[in-house]
Parts: structure tokens; C-alpha cells; sequence
């Protein structure tokens, strides 16, 4: 398991609903979540230590779109700030990681993106390798497609079981009110839908979305000062897999297997799962890279099937793991995110209660 | 609000690429109708690959023919195409082992479109495209059965420099706050946007005030006066660039508008030469008649104000405002 | 917890140039990250974590490119993260990956910053794509301006810079620029590009990578090879425009130098630091940057150029390997300040070593000169000024 020498704790979370088209600018939907996250905790915002924010120009439709978004976090006075060209999960690893050195007390971290005004599907095809999978448009609804047919022609899987994800994760995000689609859906009249990408259907994709998240953490004498209760970030860690998908298993997750070792995640009871099933054979294979059994509630938000805003969506399952762990649906759980085509990146962080 | 365009643009560049020792390679065996694999021990990996994937210890050129022929181990059909993919029909993505590699290659199969013929275990063979340019979709796969005899002409030059025609396209309506100053230029008239908090006025409003971090609405927003004073300027020697249609030098300054507390930027002077122009000046906006106003250039970045709803900035021979009174504004 | 001390253990470049045209996105990376690797005696097996930066994806037209280099950079199953803050990527990630070191997470973490800038064109990025960009150098010039009238410098000060640091650039040989017979009546005679600067005043645009190999304390001690110190680390950022704003003497930039000098003890950074690698991408953010990093007072950093302190054998160098004016592969530029300011107290610095340098400086600036990222290095782990 990764050492950890600093306790470190989340002490204000938000997020936006996820919409299907957010009619503003970023930064002015990143805005609301960063003066949120500054109000639950009664700071200055000029007394937190370190800012540090995740998204992705590409997406946004301009080089150099992220320095807006500095707009929405406060620059003025000067801040100690950073980018990750990434989901705000993994501005969360950096913001955690630095917290380590113990020479600082508070990270203000946040994550978005608007995927509606572009094509995710051919934006997110230039993820691909430039000389042999960009040029014919290899785009990540296809890699999710090899997946599911990888898992069944495994026998790990069927259709029904992808559309049993699906319907379980719509109706969890009946009672989610930043969920973008919910409602009750029958597994048999899933399957009688036409294929998208043959072995996917429509909702077996995500929606497309746009939305924001932020939150702010804190080593643990602050944390205790900040708030009432803080929900703990036990560790944290995150690896990836080949960028070729014929060089991989893609019905398992060796970067996941990894990481959930580095993160002790077998060390205590895991009664919840936040989950980045982008698409929903994901789910699948994420329960069991992660080895988890009947006990742990996956996705009880929904996931992003339901509300999937890129650069956002990963930082987004921590923070709903940890609004449930605040409401005492369980008292250790874990978070995921993902970045690239078909799982091919992930990050693990464990949260526990103030128990 | 205002009933104005949608934004919609594409964010496009021909980028280039050099192909190194071994992509190169591979490519100009595509344009000649060959697929080669690149050996790595025992084993032949197509796509090649420059370096061993296992220890990444890096592979001398080493490339030898593989396919045309090939076993297709996994596959997904693609109901819908995009614009990116090798076919404007119905057609499969497969992994395709090629005949003499060890690793699969991801590509496109056409079965005239019909998702039954796909299977895996299914043999398919390379089709090489009329017209190829050294790339990976100079090749096509089709069930074997279906495979035409091909006579490819070898190219001359090896290919080492491959060309990539990339675009986004960017597509919504304009923000509320946008449509609303793109209205009042169609009007004659400069908006504003007023912070509740600090009283400071910004053109055009960015929806949010961020030195307060608090956001604006259209009861925030005045209209500001069309006459400023020039607080920076700069003549622009276009440099050439995919997509800039600038070919001579002109003059490109920002005007703090009276009553304003930030300068508009990029407002660009067609009539004055850079020796004409003076921080301090001041300047008044002589708008285009209505009818030849258009806001159509005007999307959702932070922008300034168009060359067409003006017909030019005028100085108005006041006396110029001391640099000293402008070292706020000095953008 | 104190932070894990730590230290730059290998360094590896490639040669920059207009484009290099031998490899692709893999084999400039690997040429970086290999050599660094080979500095530090290590493999890909001994590297925890890795820590990639680059500056906007258009510039080559690749998304989030991490997820394909991954396999060139022998980052599979194990962390690698992405940086992008704009022009000073390169020393923010540099300093993220110090970040990881610090941490007691990692013990030894390879850090990358790369940019083929020949793949797409940087003016078209820096417009949006769209006809009428300024560049950079049209941002900056009425800056400039600002600069020279406030400290009533001589015009001749921005010539005298670009001929030093491409005098220097001939001492290294992974400059992009080598031009023997630069002169100041070659760059005051060049082309006007944005008045007052001329075309030998700006920097070339390059395609290159750079990478270090950072360890922790016990790394540093069992590496044969001698360790520069990362004794202080800083960064800061502000808005690009707002009323009242201090564009020639951007206070994040004031800021930042005043946090790095604090965390490493340093009261008198003129006396204290031996030589700095600053980020010039136009000749006169040289004394710009000496007074906006408070190196020299105000409206006195000229002087200290015009003196010939700043030139390789002066009494405060900068940019002794010839800096951004002679190579800038954009993503990787701050961290080659980086690079070359531990190059400097390793010792290995070769035909542009300041003698017996024991504290050095690598510096990067960003946006509309908004971003500022800084690491002091030092021969000795705890050294006393």
C-alpha cells in the first residue's frame, strides 16, 4: 500500500447538475461550485494554500481554454495554482499529493467540461495514436464496443447484463438531483432497442453532457477546523494500461487490479462505489478488477450513464461517494475515474467516514 | 433575449507528421499495397512498433511483410459513422491478426453494410484504396470471399512526412450575455456589464465579474459610452498561418471606453498608420450604417468588438489623457 | 511531516531543431527520457511515477497525449499524470513531479515536457484558429514598450541580449540556434516584427524534449552521479486583465520569486544566486525579469545587461546555455530552464559551466504572462548563505 504521511480529509464538496447543454461559459458554470465549496467552510478564499484545476481545451473548443477557467477559481491577489490537462480527479491526486509534504494545509481542486457544443465522438477519436488509430477515427464508443464484445465472447458477460447496468443505474439516479436521465427502465425493452455499436445500444452510451465540480481538502488538524465531518481520503492511486487495445485483455483491468492493491482497498469493508461507467460493460469489468461482492452498492447516484460531464464526471464520483458516506449510507467506500478509451487509465481513491 | 446566429465553427489545422524509422516505413508499404509488421523477438507486431511492448527496449527498423490476409479475433459494427471513420455506410471495426504477425491491427471491414457477415474467426483481406497518400487509410479490409486481385503501382519517394486534415467542430447557440452585446452593436450601442460589488465596468461582460467572483445578469448590464481613450496599440506584420486571411500591416490598439474600468482590446484600425496613433488619444467609434452592420463573427470567447459594425474609429481631437492617468488600463 | 528531500539525479535533451524530421511523437520523447535515464544509471523498471507536461494538445493535434505516449514512456501500470499551464508547463511540471518526490509517495519519478511544434503552427494556436492573431510577440511588445519608458532604458539592450545568448548557444550542442556570426548590427538590422522588437530578438520555434530523473534523498546518495537539489519550489498565478493590472512587473511574478527565496533562506538573491536559467522568449523580458523576479530593483536590470553581468562569465549569468532565444520547443522550455540551472550546480554543463556554481535558478512564464513557476537548485542539500 502507498505510504501516506498526512492525514487528509475533504471538508466542502459541489457539483453542478449535469446538463444536457449549459447555455454559458465554463467558467461561469465552474463559479457557483468554487464560491459553494469557499462559503461551507467560512475561508477566505486568499487563505487557501494551493488551487489546482482539471479540464481539457480540446473540449472546450480552444487552445488554451483553461486559462479562462482561472476566471471562476480567483487569481487575484496571485494564488499557488496548477492544470492538469485531465479530470478533476486527477487535479485531486495532485492536490492530495501535495498536501503530503505537510507544509501546507488546504487545496481548492476543481474539475469541468462541456461536451455539448463539439462531437465527443470525434473529438475524443485524436485520444487514439496519432499515426495508426486517428487517422481511420478510432473513437472511444468503438473501443467500448470491442469491450462488450470481448467480455461476451468470453462468456463474462451478456446483453442482458449490460442492460441490467443500465436499468439499475437510471433508476439509483431517480433519487440523484444532478442526474441527467432516470426513471424506471424494463431490461427486455432495453434489449429490443436497435444497436448503436453493435453490441451497444443507446444507453448503454453515455449522454452527453456538461457540468463542474469542486471541492476543497485539508490536512487533518484544519480539516477538524473547518468542519464538523470531514469524510477521509485514505489513499489514493492511479495507473494505466497500453494505448494499443489489441495489446490488452480488455475484459480486465490490470491498472485497476494495481491500483486497488496500492490502495489497501481490501483493507476494510467497501460498503459503496462511485464507478466511471462511461459506457455499461464498464461496470462489469471495474467489479471485478475491484473484487467486489453483493455487499458494496455500485453507483447508487447512477454513475455517469446517467450524467456523464467529461473532466468532471471522475472528480464528480468522489464527490458523491463522499456526500453518501456524510449521509451514513457507508462508512468506507471507493471512488473511480477513468481517462482514455475503454478503461484504459484509472484512478482509485478510498474514503472513510469521521467514525 | 435577443433571436441571433449559433456559433458554429471548426477548429481546423493540416497538421503534419514525421513518421520516424518504422511508422515510415509501414506507411510507404501501405501506399505501395504491402502490410508490414515490425519483428520484436520471435515476434512480428503490426501495427509495428518502435520499441519491444513488454520491456520497451527499443527495436531497430526491422519490418517484413505480413497479410494480406487476415483472422478477424474481435469486432464491433458501427451503425452510425462519423465523420472521422473510413466509411460514410454502415461498416465493422475489427482486431485483425494479419496473416505472419502475432499482434492484431484495429480496422475497418465493409460488408456492404450488413453487420451479419462479421463474425469472429472471420477471414478478411486487405483492399488498397485508389487514391493513397501513406497513410493507415490507404488500406480497407473486406471478407475474403469478397477480395478483388489489386495491381498497386509502388510510389517513388519513401513516405517520412504523412499530412492531417484536423477538425472540431464547435456548435451552440450564443450565450445569453454574448447575444445580448452582439444585439446592442447591431443597435449602435456598446454593453456593459456592471459589478454589483465593486461598481467596476467590463465590455463586453463576461457574464461574470472574476476579480469578485460573483456572476452577472442582464440587470447588471449598461450601455457605456462609444467614445475612449487609446490606452495600448501595436501594428501587426500578419504572420501566415492556415486560416488567417491577414496579408498587410495594420494597426490593432484597445480603447477604454469613458465609463468603463477595462479596455476593450483588439480593436483594429484599417485608416491610421501606427505613427498616427498615441497612447492617451481619444478616440470615437463611427458605426456602419444599420443595415451594414453584421455580428455574425462574434462567438462565445471573451471577444472584442467587430470590424463590421464599425466604419472606423475616429480621433475627436480632444486633448490626450495623460500616459499616467492610464496605468490601470495598460493592456 | 517535512518534505522528502529531493534531488535531480539524471537529465536528458535532445537535440532542438525548425523540425526533426528522424523520428515521431514516441522517438522524441524516448530520446529525452532515455538519455536522462542513462544520466541517472536507471531503467524505465526503477521509475514509481511519471509526470508529463506539454503546452495546448492543437499544437500537434493530439488529445490528452499522455494516453498514447504512455507505452513509449514505459508508464504502463504505474502513474502518469498531465500538466498544461501554458508557456510554463515545463517548470510546473517539473515541479509537480518534485511535488510526488516530496511527498514520501514516490522515490524516484521521470518528468517529460516535449513539444513538436513543427507538427501544427503555435501562431495559429495562440489565435484560436482564427485569422488576426497577434502572437505572442504582439501581446508583449507594448509591454515592452511600457518597460523601456519606465526604466528609460537604451534600445540597444534587447540587441545586446540576443547576441548573448546565441554567443552562448554555440557552447551547446542541443541549441536550435547556432549563429556564429550574430552581431548587433545583425539584430538591430533584422526584420521589425512588433516594434521594438526584431526578428533575431524572438525566440525560434523548435521541436524537442527534455526530461529529468528525479530521486529522494537515499536515491540521490546511492546515484554515482552528483545530485542538484531541489531546495525550493514555487508558483503563481493571476488574471491576464484586470484594472489596475501591472503588466510589466506582473505581481504573481514578484510573488512567486518572493516565495522561493523565503522557502530557501536566500535574503540577497543578487549575491546568493550564481547564475539563472530565465525564461526570454523575447530579448527583453531579460531585465524584466531580473527586476520582476527581484534580482536587480527596479528600473536597474537593464544596467546589469548593459554591464555584461548577465553574459557567461559576468557576475550574475543568465541563460548560459542560450536560453529560449536559441532553442524553444514551447511545452519543453521551462523545463529545460530547469534542466540547464542543475546542469549548472551538477557541474555538467560543459563548454557554458559557470565555475564552481553552487545555487542556480529555472524559471518559466506563461499566458499573458500570468503563469510563473520557479525551482532553485543547489549543489548541497542544506546550504548556508
Amino acid at each position: 500500500m502507498v505510504s501516506v504521511a498526512e492525514d487528509v480529509a475533504i471538508v466542502a464538496f459541489e457539483q453542478t447538475p449535469s446538463h444536457a447543454h449549459f447555455n454559458d461559459s465554463e467558467p461561469a458554470m465552474i463559479m457557483p461550485c468554487v464560491n459553494s465549496v469557499i462559503e461551507q467552510v467560512g475561508m477566505d478564499r486568499h487563505d487557501i494554500d494551493f488551487t489546482i484545476a482539471g479540464s481539457c481545451d480540446y473540449l472546450s473548443g480552444m487552445p488554451f481554454a483553461f486559462v479562462m477557467n482561472i476566471d471562476a477559481v480567483g487569481a487575484w491577489p496571485p494564488v499557488y495554482e496548477s492544470h492538469v490537462e485531465m479530470d478533476g480527479a486527477w487535479a485531486l491526486f495532485e492536490g492530495f499529493v501535495r498536501l503530503q509534504s505537510g507544509d501546507i494545509d488546504t487545496v481548492l481542486v476543481s474539475g469541468s467540461g462541456k461536451c455539448s457544443p463539439g462531437s465527443y465522438r470525434e473529438g475524443f477519436s485524436l485520444q487514439t495514436d496519432p499515426y495508426v488509430h486517428a487517422p481511420i477515427g478510432l473513437d472511444p464508443r468503438t473501443q467500448a464496443g470491442f469491450q462488450a464484445q470481448a467480455l461476451i465472447a468470453a462468456g463474462k458477460a451478456t446483453e442482458r447484463d449490460f442492460a441490467e447496468v443500465v436499468a439499475r443505474s437510471h433508476a439509483n439516479a431517480k433519487d440523484n438531483p444532478y442526474a441527467q436521465l432516470s426513471g424506471d427502465l424494463s431490461v427486455d425493452e432495453l434489449l429490443a432497442e436497435p444497436y448503436v455499436q453493435q453490441p451497444l445500444r443507446r444507453l448503454d452510451c453515455p449522454p452527453t453532457s456538461d457540468g463542474a465540480a469542486a471541492m476543497i481538502i485539508a490536512r487533518a488538524d484544519k480539516a477538524r477546523e473547518l468542519c464538523d465531518n470531514p469524510v477521509w481520503i485514505r489513499a489514493i492511486d492511479h495507473r494505466i494500461d497500453s494505448h494499443h487495445p489489441t495489446l490488452r485483455d480488455l475484459t480486465d483491468s490490470p491498472s485497476v487490479r494495481i491500483a486497488a492493491d496500492r490502495v489497501g482497498l481490501h483493507d476494510g469493508p467497501v460498503d459503496i462505489a462511485e464507478l466511471t461507467v462511461t459506457y455499461s460493460p464498464e461496470e462489469i469489468i471495474l467489479r471485478d478488477a475491484l473484487g467486489l461482492n453483493g455487499e458494496t452498492s455500485v453507483n447508487p447516484s447512477g454513475g455517469p450513464l446517467t450524467g456523464s460531464p467529461f473532466m468532471a464526471v471522475g472528480l464528480t464520483r468522489v464527490i458523491e461517494l463522499a456526500r453518501a458516506i456524510r449521509n451514513g449510507d457507508g462508512g468506507r467506500g471507493v471512488a473511480h475515474a477513468s481517462s482514455g478509451p475503454a478503461l484504459q487509465q484509472n484512478l482509485l481513491c478510498v474514503l472513510e467516514g469521521d467514525g | 433575449m435577443p433571436q441571433l446566429h449559433d456559433v458554429d465553427y471548426t477548429l481546423e489545422y493540416p497538421y503534419t507528421r514525421t513518421t520516424g524509422p518504422i511508422i515510415g516505413p509501414f506507411l510507404t508499404g501501405l501506399r505501395d499495397g504491402r502490410i508490414l509488421g515490425q519483428r520484436c523477438g520471435d515476434r512480428v507486431l503490426c501495427p509495428p512498433m518502435e520499441f519491444d511492448p513488454d520491456t520497451f527496449a527499443t527495436l531497430e527498423s526491422d519490418l517484413v511483410e505480413v497479410g494480406p490476409g487476415g483472422e478477424v479475433v474481435n469486432w464491433t459494427w458501427v451503425a452510425e459513422p462519423s465523420a472521422k471513420h473510413p466509411f460514410d455506410r454502415p461498416f465493422g471495426f475489427a482486431f485483425i491478426k494479419l496473416d505472419g504477425a502475432d499482434t492484431a491491427l484495429v480496422h475497418a471491414v465493409d460488408t456492404g453494410g450488413d453487420p451479419e457477415a462479421m463474425s469472429t474467426g472471420m477471414r478478411v483481406r486487405a483492399q488498397f484504396r485508389d487514391e493513397r497518400h501513406g497513410s493507415v487509410a490507404d488500406v480497407y479490409f473486406v471478407p475474403e470471399a469478397d477480395a478483388a486481385d489489386q495491381v498497386i503501382e509502388p510510389g517513388e519517394e519513401p513516405v517520412t512526412i504523412t499530412e492531417h486534415l484536423i477538425g472540431l467542430r464547435i456548435n451552440e447557440p450564443l450565450y445569453p450575455h454574448r447575444a445580448r452585446f452582439a444585439q446592442g452593436l447591431l443597435d449602435g450601442k456598446i454593453i456593459g456589464q456592471r459589478s454589483p460589488v465593486t461598481g467596476k465596468v467590463y465590455v463586453p461582460g463576461r457574464g461574470y465579474d472574476n476579480m469578485s467572483r460573483v456572476l452577472m445578469s442582464e440587470s447588471d448590464e449598461v450601455e457605456v459610452s462609444d467614445v475612449g481613450t487609446v490606452v495600448a496599440f501595436t501594428e501587426l506584420n500578419p504572420v501566415q498561418y492556415y486560416g488567417q486571411t491577414e496579408t498587410e500591416p495594420y494597426v490593432r490598439c484597445s480603447i477604454l471606453f469613458d465609463g468603463t474600468d477595462q479596455p476593450v482590446i483588439g480593436i483594429d484600425i484599417r485608416d491610421m498608420t501606427v505613427d498616427e496613433m498615441r497612447v492617451g488619444m481619444r478616440m470615437r467609434c463611427i458605426w456602419r450604417d444599420p443595415e451594414e452592420r453584421s455580428v455574425e463573427d462574434i462567438d462565445n470567447r471573451y471577444g472584442n468588438i467587430p470590424e463590421t459594425v464599425y466604419a472606423r474609429f475616429e480621433p475627436t481631437g480632444e486633448p490626450d489623457i495623460p500616459a499616467d492617468e492610464l496605468k490601470e488600463h495598460s493592456w | 511531516m517535512a518534505p522528502r528531500p529531493c534531488a535531480v539525479i539524471g537529465v536528458g535533451q535532445t537535440k532542438y531543431k525548425r523540425r526533426r524530421d528522424d523520428v515521431t511523437l514516441d522517438g522524441l520523447v524516448r530520446e529525452a527520457a532515455l538519455r536522462a535515464l542513462e544520466d541517472a544509471g536507471a531503467t524505465f523498471d526503477d521509475i514509481d511515477a511519471i509526470v508529463i507536461g506539454k503546452a495546448p494538445d492543437a499544437l500537434e493535434g493530439v488529445m490528452m497525449p499522455l494516453l498514447s505516449l504512455c507505452d513509449a514512456l514505459g508508464a504502463i501500470g504505474k502513474p502518469i499524470h498531465r500538466v498544461h499551464t501554458a508557456g510554463s508547463v515545463g517548470a510546473s511540471t517539473a515541479i509537480s513531479a518534485v511535488n510526488l518526490v516530496e511527498s514520501g509517495m514516490y522515490d524516484t519519478v521521470l518528468t517529460i515536457a516535449y513539444e513538436k511544434q513543427s507538427e501544427g503552427n503555435a501562431t495559429w494556436a495562440l489565435s484560436g484558429g482564427k485569422s488576426g492573431g497577434q502572437g505572442a510577440g504582439g501581446t508583449f511588445a507594448p509591454w515592452i514598450r511600457n518597460y523601456i519608458a519606465r526604466s528609460q532604458a537604451p534600445e540597444h539592450i534587447g540587441w545586446m541580449v540576443a547576441v548573448k545568448d546565441r554567443l552562448n548557444a554555440l557552447k551547446n550542442p542541443y541549441a536550435h540556434l547556432h549563429l556564429p556570426d550574430i552581431s548587433v548590427e545583425k539584430v538591430r538590422e533584422s526584420p521589425m516584427l512588433w516594434d521594438p522588437l526584431h526578428f533575431l530578438e524572438s525566440c525560434p520555434s523548435s521541436d524537442g524534449a527534455a526530461a529529468v530523473v528525479l530521486g529522494n534523498d537515499d536515491i540521490a546518495k546511492k546515484s554515482g552521479r552528483p545530485p542538484a537539489w531541489v531546495i525550493s519550489h514555487a508558483k503563481r498565478t493571476e488574471f491576464g486583465q484586470f484594472p489596475g493590472r501591472d503588466t510589466v512587473r506582473p505581481q504573481a511574478g514578484v510573488e512567486c520569486s518572493e516565495a522561493l527565496y523565503r522557502k530557501a533562506g536566500i535574503t540577497n538573491p543578487r549575491e546568493q544566486i550564481d547564475c539563472a536559467e530565465l525564461y526570454v522568449p523575447f530579448s527583453w523580458y531579460e531585465p524584466m525579469w531580473l527586476e520582476g523576479h527581484l534580482i536587480a530593483e527596479e528600473g536597474e536590470g537593464w544596467k546589469m545587461t548593459d554591464a555584461g553581468d548577465t553574459e557567461l562569465g559576468g557576475s550574475f549569468p543568465v541563460n548560459m546555455s542560450g536560453g529560449v532565444l536559441s532553442s524553444n520547443p514551447i511545452g519543453a522550455s521551462g523545463m529545460i530552464r530547469c534542466l540547464e540551472a542543475a546542469n549548472q550546480v551538477r557541474g555538467t554543463a560543459g563548454e557554458y559551466q559557470v565555475p564552481g556554481a553552487k545555487i542556480s535558478i529555472g524559471h518559466a512564464y506563461g499566458g499573458a504572462a500570468q503563469y510563473y513557476a520557479m525551482w532553485m537548485v543547489s549543489s548541497e542539500l542544506n546550504p548556508v548563505f
